[in-house]
């Protein structure tokens, strides 16, 4: 026996019940945005992490040609604020899902389980060495630019040295993230228990703390290298 | 409804622009002196008639303290963001001006906004000659690295001028439109937009898509005070001192400026096609001041300028992720890149020579009416997806500016925040909006502060949802829900700089005073003055002998005719006056038949004397 879903809503214009989607299977008409859409689901995709760029691509040229608000210029006011709405929606989706680092932070985000905690401030544990010794080479970079010290090309090429190592930190760590993401993906393949996917979440969440540190470290290493030359 | 335009409001010239049914091809339309440029100079004379474009430019150098150019620059800045400009441009500033510049005309103070709306009325009205029909919508081009004040700013300027202003288009998008209609370029394109008073460097990426063609723009960047009037400054600077060193007679900086302005504006327009030209101008004590200055001495003075566009040139490439070599076109548009250091430096850095077929005047203007069509028509072959050039932030803890919508992000873009209370009932949560890429507030641009209400609860129980919008002008709005209640709540947005809507209003309401431009109203000063001619025609025919051959009958109707059309012209419906003069013009037919009969008749009657 079939019963219609609860949540099927009718159409603001000709009242046609509406399933969802951009417009109105019965008379074409922009429909709003439902409360809390998901970026995925806007554009009919799964929530999985390994996405085809150019296919994402497309997929936001087509229906720029058709949410855009330049088609709604002559429309009633109403559908007017609804091509704003869902324009910007597509715009702000694309934008976070085109990027994969942005797509596994609205992923958590979307499922309350970002959580950036004191991660922020604090080293993983694993890099305590060799954040002290990059700190010890900062410190002395600038007591020498305090100094007009003459050893500035000799500490600037250490600092070089010792940021190309975070550097390559920072690949390893997108490189793990990848690996969770592709079991996210198979889990959600599986269509597995919500306790796996939860540890998988747990997990980007790690990678993802550690990943903005050494982010932040690198980008202040650069500036001061910036100023420094 | 009334016609649609495009419209290009530049810091030096303005130009208005329409698609032509008949080509397929946008099209800019000449104005009164035959050309489409118009100086984008206002002066107000001392009957407070307002005059723009070129009357107005020459009254630069008769009534300078009536008269405004570049007032671009002015649009959307408040007094302490010119303080620079005020040096180097005659602005005259009224004491009273605060987050939104008045200027002084004579004994006038007007908003640019208001004095950009006297520029696009008279665009109007060449457009209303050109077409002899009302022009009511059109879009207009601005900076792609304008703010969200400028943009504002901007969109008022056209409300105040009677337009109803469809979009407002990034320039050198709108230049990437109007040349990919005419090149059919595909790719990835840099348009290097060098104008009278700003800079603007987009990347594009021009798609073949199944239902027509995407101009996507990457990313932007730019600097809104940077252009030709810097270069304009920079050589008069060095022509001033060369004149104090040579200590010319009666010359004064301050009373002399705008004559060397025009004098160094021709040398440089020269130095574009010649090699050396002279600085030529009238000295104040009889005979004439020249110097000779070579195109290589031009290019040493300005360099540093030219050298200043490259920095957001590479910022933009950066952006996109992309190097110079991997730039598949580049397109110069505005009227500096005439100048063959621009171009020699842009094909250096690009590695390939740029684009020039278009008239980099024209080519915005152009752009801009291929979007009123498209906007306008409904018909759509290509779509504009373009970006907003700053990222978008809010004000947090400690002056620290929290980015919600980062710079390049397509338009329209939106983020949500949410809020709660600190404390127990509190009622209201401060929000400040900034534009700009630093990190701290008092280092970005403040764009508007406004309180949200909250009703009385225990500390964090309130949840508000602030929506911010940048919409397809690039231009902000804010929305906010109560997501206890589950309802929309409206919010009184205080903008920094800028004009509230309340006070748009009433510049509308005074602007009334200037209507005499409208299209009616010239409509019915050349019907009335049709209906005069015509009806002092008649009563001269009336009075010739010749109409005793009349029959009663028509001679009633004739009499009708002109006491209508008197009754006619002392009403204000041109369209009513036209239909009464082609009654008149009827009923007169047989009359003017009889009297050029016996003109003919006299004359031939005459001949036959003659010959007798």
């Amino acid at each position: 026996m079939h019963t219609p879903a609860k949540t099927e809503a009718a159409c603001w214009s000709c009242h046609a019940p509406h399933a969802g989607g951009h417009f109105c299977a019965a008379c074409g008409k922009i429909q709003p945005l439902p409360r809390g859409a998901d970026y995925f689901a806007f554009f009919g995709l799964s929530q999985k992490l390994w996405l085809d760029c150019a296919a994402l691509e497309r997929l936001f040229h087509q229906l720029s040609w058709k949410l855009h608000p330049d088609n709604f210029v002559r429309a009633s006011e109403y559908e007017r604020e609804l091509s704003l709405e869902r324009g910007s929606q597509l715009n702000d989706a694309y934008r976070t899902l085109r990027d994969p680092v942005a797509r596994v932070e609205y992923l958590l985000a979307q499922a309350g389980m970002r959580k950036e905690g004191a991660a922020k401030q604090q080293a993983p544990p694993e890099l305590l060495e060799e954040v002290f010794e990059l700190n010890e080479s900062l410190d002395e970079l600038r007591a020498a630019r305090r100094a007009d010290g003459a050893e500035m090309g000799v500490l600037i090429e250490r600092l070089e040295a010792e940021e190309k190592k975070f550097e390559s930190r920072l690949c390893e760590v997108d490189e793990e993230l990848k690996r969770v993401a592709a079991e996210w993906d198979a889990a959600l393949d599986a269509g597995g228990e919500d306790s796996k996917r939860k540890e998988l979440m747990v997990r980007m969440n790690d990678v993802l703390n550690r990943r903005s540190y050494i982010r932040n470290l690198v980008a202040n290493v650069q500036k001061e290298l910036a100023e420094a030359q | 409804m009334g016609k649609v335009v495009g419209i290009d409001l530049g810091t030096t010239y303005s130009l208005v622009a329409y698609m032509d049914p008949a080509t397929g091809r946008p099209r800019c339309i000449p104005g009164p002196y035959g050309t489409p440029l118009c100086p984008s100079v206002v002066s107000v004379d001392a009957d407070g008639s307002i005059s723009v474009g070129d009357p107005a430019r020459r009254r630069l150098l008769t009534q300078p303290d009536r008269t405004i150019y570049s007032v671009k620059r002015l649009m959307g800045r408040g007094v302490a963001d010119v303080q620079d400009e005020l040096k180097l441009f005659p602005f005259h500033i009224d004491p009273g001006s605060q987050q939104v510049i008045r200027v002084r005309l004579g004994d006038r103070v007007f908003t640019p906004p208001e004095i950009s709306a006297f520029i696009l009325r008279e665009l109007k009205s060449w457009a209303e000659d050109f077409f002899r029909e009302p022009v009511d919508r059109a879009v207009i081009t601005v900076p792609a690295y304008f703010n969200d004040a400028q943009r504002q700013a901007t969109k008022d300027a056209g409300r105040l001028a009677g337009l109803e202003v469809l979009r407002l288009v990034n320039e050198p998008t709108a230049a990437a439109l109007a040349y990919g209609l005419h090149e059919q370029q595909r790719g990835l394109v840099a348009v290097y937009d060098f104008g009278g008073g700003t800079f603007d460097i987009s990347i594009l990426k021009l798609i073949s898509t199944g239902e027509g063609d995407i101009y996507q723009v990457l990313s932007t960047n730019g600097d809104t005070h940077l252009g030709g009037d810097d270069i304009d400054n920079a050589l008069r600077s060095a022509e001033i001192e060369e004149i104090h060193r040579q200590q010319l007679p009666g010359f004064s900086s301050s009373q002399h400026a705008q004559v060397i302005r025009d004098a160094v504006i021709t040398a440089k327009h020269e130095l574009s096609l010649l090699d050396k030209t002279l600085v030529k101008f009238p000295a104040p004590e009889g005979g004439w001041y020249t110097r000779e200055i070579t195109r290589e001495e031009f290019e040493q003075a300005i360099a540093p300028i030219i050298e200043r566009t490259m920095v957001p040139v590479r910022l933009a490439l950066a952006d996109a992720h992309l190097k110079p070599t991997q730039i598949e076109e580049v397109v110069l548009v505005g009227g500096s890149t005439r100048i063959p250091l621009v171009r020699r430096r842009v094909e250096e850095h690009f590695g390939r020579p740029p684009h020039c077929e278009l008239n980099p005047d024209e080519v915005v203007a152009l752009g801009a009416a291929v979007q009123a069509d498209i906007l306008s028509s409904g018909v759509k072959n290509m779509l504009l997806l373009d970006v907003t050039p700053l990222s978008l932030g809010i004000e947090t803890m400690g002056g620290v500016v929290a980015k919600i919508i980062p710079r390049n992000s397509t338009i329209p873009a939106s983020a949500q925040e949410l809020y709660t209370t600190g404390v127990d009932n509190q009622t209201g949560i401060d929000i400040h909006v900034l534009q700009g890429e630093r990190e701290l507030a008092k280092d970005c641009r403040s764009l508007a502060r406004f309180q949200l209400k909250i009703p009385p609860a225990p500390a964090g129980m309130p949840r508000v949802e602030v929506k911010f919008l940048i919409d397809a002008n690039g231009i902000l709005q804010v929305h906010a829900r109560d997501l206890h209640a589950g309802e929309a709540r409206s919010i009184e947005v205080q903008p920094s700089y800028g004009l509230t809507d309340a006070e748009v209003e009433k510049m509308l309401e005074e602007s009334i005073e200037y209507a005499e431009q409208d299209f009616a109203q010239r409509q019915l000063i050349e019907a009335r003055t049709e209906a005069d001619i015509i009806l002092k025609a008649a009563a001269k025919s009336l009075a010739d002998e010749g109409a005793a051959e009349l029959a009663p009958e028509e001679r009633r109707r004739i009499d009708a005719a002109i006491s209508l059309l008197r009754a006619a012209v002392l009403g204000t419906d041109y369209k009513l006056i036209r239909a009464r003069v082609d009654e008149l013009n009827q009923a007169t037919m047989h009359l003017a038949e009889i009297l050029m009969n016996r003109v003919l008749h006299v004359a031939i009657e005459g001949r036959r004397l003659e010959e007798v």
